[in-house]
């Protein structure tokens, strides 16, 4: 329902853009030959021809407005009523999945640089499920919280360690899912907030090599890029990127939240030429990852593989899975110390994870949750000893700063967000990753629809929201008494009773 | 919003005139009522035209500003249309002075249109 809307959206507009025109000219016709008065409506299309002209060609704050014109006037319309309506007729603004009305709101709030304080209490059933953060008698003084700083790569004493000073980083999405301008947008951001960004796991970053932020290459399971034509590693190309300087990490993808245990896709009507270069692939057909990389089929193969990677590469180089089996994982954990192989960071994405493409029922019904992986995956590391060498990031809807101090006090030492970022950009969530037809322009390769995104506009968004969460973060780290986020514990986190399970777990 | 002084003064200057040229028409001063035969619109338009002028003219005294702004700038483009098609710069040997006033009252709305867009509902947010 909602791709038909969407599609009738852009036919619609451009017939009525088109359709205002003529009527100014059919009522100054009118206006000349039949009556003076049809003047009347001669001025009122005038004044609605300029509005929408400058709407299109001559800001590009209102990506809407600059891809549809004035007809996308009537979805602030129907935001600005929207509240009146719903309460009675439809979804109301903590109903919506993945995000709710109010935790996207806040994300364009920030992103904006707008004040979000709100007033009288919270908006959501404080439910005795959901997690709470607890605060200390005692809250840190502003000025003894330690700066923030996480380094990857230093447990093997890596002379190219990397240094993390942010709480979040941009999770992986490709250049392919994602359109060029969102790309370059997200990187440049990147740069101005000095966050790393990952790639994702489409190939050569050539978008992302131009707005010269540090990058997280992901290795996928087809390692576009760096795959020699069976689709194994090609360790010379892999060398050869990885000598980039922008190029700070490897993230090895054995599997993401929403799809574990199947490969990536990419829709054939998102594959442009230039993708299937970038890719190495046909144009005409969907691009299917392998469920894995072709060299792991055990444990003992994924930990020499990870040994490769990290020889090859010579950066600080980690793994990122959506976590199914904890036996498996101890398993993977106990081959890797008998190797003397540990990766230099472990990804753990939630099953709620979002993705630009995947079968319903392999979002719906595999992969654990982030708030339930995380203590698990901390705590086999802490048994098996091997915790404080490896730095664990999370991802899994921690788009707000009050998620990601769950997330570590969980276990988490970095958080990771891909939708919280796109939201950041101007994302509606219209649903149509997977479709070409983005109505924002974020996910699709069509030129039209790209246009209303403008990357120097959004950069300073995706920096602004980065910004703000982190002072935010700050803010509630202060709140929790601890004075730097690594000191964080699950005493720092409430759960109701019928959630203790997890925290027992720690 | 804050508003400067110069937007303040652009209101009055094209409420002014506007109240001022409505007054004229309500009174069916001659040369108005010229004017309205050559457009054909006598005595309805010129009545219509005097009515919307007093509105925008009172809402640019009001906190509607934006509102009779976008309202005269509207009404002043209509005339425009006007001297353009029928009437030509001069009326009544006036010298022009007519278009003189149009000029004034337009690009004041516009002036105060541009400076308090934000106060516009719906669309103001999209500037
Ligand atoms: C459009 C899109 C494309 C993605 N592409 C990739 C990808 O190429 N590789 C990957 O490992 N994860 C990919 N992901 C998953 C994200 O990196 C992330 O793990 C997941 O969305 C959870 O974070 P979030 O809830 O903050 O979005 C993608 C997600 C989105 C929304």
């Amino acid at each position: 329902m909602n791709s038909s809307l969407a599609l009738d959206l852009e036919k619609t507009s451009r017939t009525a853009n088109g359709g205002i025109v003529v009527l100014l000219g059919l009522f100054a016709l009118a206006g000349n030959f039949i009556s003076f008065y049809f003047h009347f409506g001669t001025v009122a299309f005038l004044l609605l021809v300029l509005l929408n002209t400058y709407w299109r060609h001559f800001q590009s704050s209102h990506t809407l407005l600059a891809n549809f014109g004035f007809l996308a006037q009537f979805r602030y319309l129907a935001e600005s009523v929207g509240p009146e309506f719903r309460q009675y007729l439809f979804s109301s603004d903590t109903e919506e999945r993945p995000f709710n009305r109010n935790e996207r709101a806040e994300v364009y709030r920030k992103s904006k640089g707008i004040d979000s304080s709100s007033a009288f209490g919270t908006l959501l059933s404080y439910d005795p499920e959901e997690a709470k953060i607890r605060h200390s008698f005692y809250p840190t003084d502003k000025q003894r919280l330690e700066k923030f700083d996480v380094a990857v790569g230093a447990a093997r004493g890596l002379e190219t360690t990397y240094h993390i000073n942010r709480p979040i980083m941009i999770s992986a999405m490709s250049y392919g899912a994602l359109g060029e301008n969102t790309v370059r947008s997200l990187a440049r951001g990147a740069k101005l907030a000095g966050i790393p960004m990952n790639t994702g796991e489409g190939g050569y970053p050539k978008y992302h090599l131009m707005e010269n932020c540090d990058l997280i290459f992901q290795l996928g399971t087809a390692k576009f890029g760096v795959r020699n034509e069976e689709g194994y590693l090609d360790d010379q190309k892999l060398a050869d990127l990885a000598a980039k300087d922008q190029i700070k990490m490897i993230e090895i993808k054995l599997s993401q939240g929403a799809k574990p245990g199947k490969g990536g896709l990419l829709p054939k009507e998102k594959i442009t030429k230039e993708i299937a270069e970038l890719r190495g692939v046909p144009q005409d057909k969907d691009v299917l990852s392998p469920a894995h990389h072709l060299e792991c089929v055990d444990a003992k193969t994924t930990v020499e593989f990870l040994a490769r990677v990290q020889k090859v590469g010579g950066l600080p180089t980690g793994m990122k899975f959506c976590l199914g089996r904890d036996d498996e994982f101890r398993e993977l954990v106990q081959e890797m110390k008998r190797q003397k192989t540990l990766p230099d960071f472990i990804t753990v994405d939630g099953g709620e994870g979002g993705t630009g493409a995947a079968p319903k029922s392999f979002m719906d019904d595999l992969g654990m949750p982030l708030f339930e992986a995380l203590p698990l995956v901390h705590q086999i590391l802490s048994e098996e000893g091997v915790r404080a060498q490896i730095v664990l990031f999370a991802s899994g809807k921690l788009i707000s700063p009050g998620k990601q101090i769950k997330a570590m006090s969980l276990g988490a030492d970095v958080a990771y967000s891909a939708r919280g970022f796109l939201l950041s950009l101007g994302c509606i969530q219209a649903l149509q990753c997977n479709k070409n037809s983005c109505p924002v322009g974020i996910t699709t390769h069509e030129p039209h629809l790209q246009k209303g995104l403008n990357i120097e506009d959004k950069s300073k968004r995706v920096a602004n929201y980065v910004d703000a969460l982190h002072h935010e973060f700050d803010e509630l780290l202060a709140a929790t008494g601890a004075a730097s986020a690594s000191s964080l514990t699950t005493k720092n986190i409430y759960f109701s009773n019928a959630n203790q399970s997890v925290a027992a777990n720690n | 919003m804050k508003t400067t002084l110069p937007t303040r003064l652009a209101q009055v200057v094209a409420a002014s005139i506007l109240i001022f040229a409505s007054v004229m028409k309500f009174k069916g001063d001659p040369g108005a009522i010229e004017i309205f035969t050559k457009l054909e619109m006598e005595p309805g338009g010129r009545y219509i035209a005097a009515i919307f002028e007093m509105l925008a003219g009172l809402l640019l005294l009001s906190s509607f500003a934006a509102f009779g702004s976008v309202l005269a700038i509207g009404m002043m483009a209509g005339a425009l249309i006007a001297h353009a098609t029928r009437l030509g710069l001069e009326v009544n040997n006036d010298g022009g002075a007519l278009v003189g006033q149009l000029a004034i009252v337009l690009l004041s709305s516009l002036f105060v249109a541009i400076s308090r867009r934000k106060e516009i509902p719906i669309i103001g947010s999209s500037f």
